[in-house]
């Protein structure tokens, strides 16, 4: 099954990593969006269909907390996958954001094993659900 | 400051394939290279800043490392400093939860890059908050400044 997967991260060199990793790590993308902060990510949500997103969590605008938190405030993550992808993620951080919805953590630096066991995990999940 | 020297080089090796080691800030020959630096603050358990000066001619390295890339593959100014940013962004969270632990709270403000002067490349060289480093037989600074 081939994924449409939004990269939210105000780095453009982490965004063309992940991407690179999604592609080395044989995960099969149908469409590949990227936004540079939480409001842009909003933005692309209101006009295209994502399966999966990858959110880093420091960034201008609107940081990635807050994104995930207006997510569950608007009922879009019981549907739609986050996993954050991040240096900053202490111990209470992650369960924080764990407990709002986030599907998972990915500590930077990363490899690209680590982001298919991450796809394959999530979207095994969401694919069993369905 | 060892244990943030092992950590700088340790996410710098896995990020980038760069290998360094420490060295002494009077062995390294600063005026012949002409330095960018990235710099980025952090607030939480620990409030503070975290700053590293490389040779403009690595940064191409680093991104085209970090980017899987070749060198010359790496054209745009920005990209490259982009790059530089990322590198010291990873090396931020993890150097912060090695001194701190990994429960401590703390929120990463975006890291800045600019071109190093000479009174700021010579104020790096005595700080006692910069450390030395030879990364790829070039020399680098690193620094980290706590508030309080």
């Amino acid at each position: 099954m081939a994924f449409s997967i939004l990269l939210v991260d105000d780095s453009a060199t982490v965004r063309a990593v992940i991407s690179k990793a999604l592609f080395l790590s044989g995960v099969e993308i149908r469409e590949l969006h990227q936004a540079g902060n939480g409001q842009e990510a909003l933005d692309v949500l209101e006009n295209e269909w994502v399966d999966l997103i990858f959110c880093d969590l420091s960034m201008p605008v609107m940081d990635g907390e807050t994104f995930v938190a207006t997510m569950n405030e608007r009922g879009m993550l019981e549907t739609l996958p986050v996993v954050i992808v991040s240096s900053a993620g202490s111990e209470p951080r992650v369960a924080r954001l764990k407990a709002l919805g986030v599907r998972d953590y990915i500590q930077k630096p990363f490899t690209p094993e680590r982001i298919r066991e991450v796809v394959d995990e999530v979207m095994g999940v969401a694919q069993n659900a369905d | 400051m060892e244990k943030v020297s092992s950590k700088f080089l340790e996410i710098v090796e896995q990020l980038t394939f760069m290998f360094g080691e420490p060295t002494p800030r009077t062995e390294l020959d600063l005026e012949a290279e002409t330095f960018v630096l990235a710099r980025m603050s952090f607030t939480g358990d620990l409030a503070g800043s975290l700053s590293v000066a490389v040779p403009v001619e690595i940064t191409a390295e680093i991104a085209a490392n970090i980017l899987g890339l070749e060198p010359e593959e790496v054209d745009s100014e920005e990209m490259k400093m982009d790059a530089l940013g990322e590198m010291l962004n990873v090396v931020c969270g993890h150097v912060i939860m090695c001194l701190v632990g990994t429960d401590a709270n703390f929120v990463l403000n975006s890291p800045e890059e600019m071109p190093v002067d000479a009174a700021m490349l010579d104020e790096m060289a005595v700080s006692d908050d910069f450390l030395g480093f030879t990364l790829d037989d070039s020399p680098a600074l690193f620094g980290l400044t706590l508030e309080n």
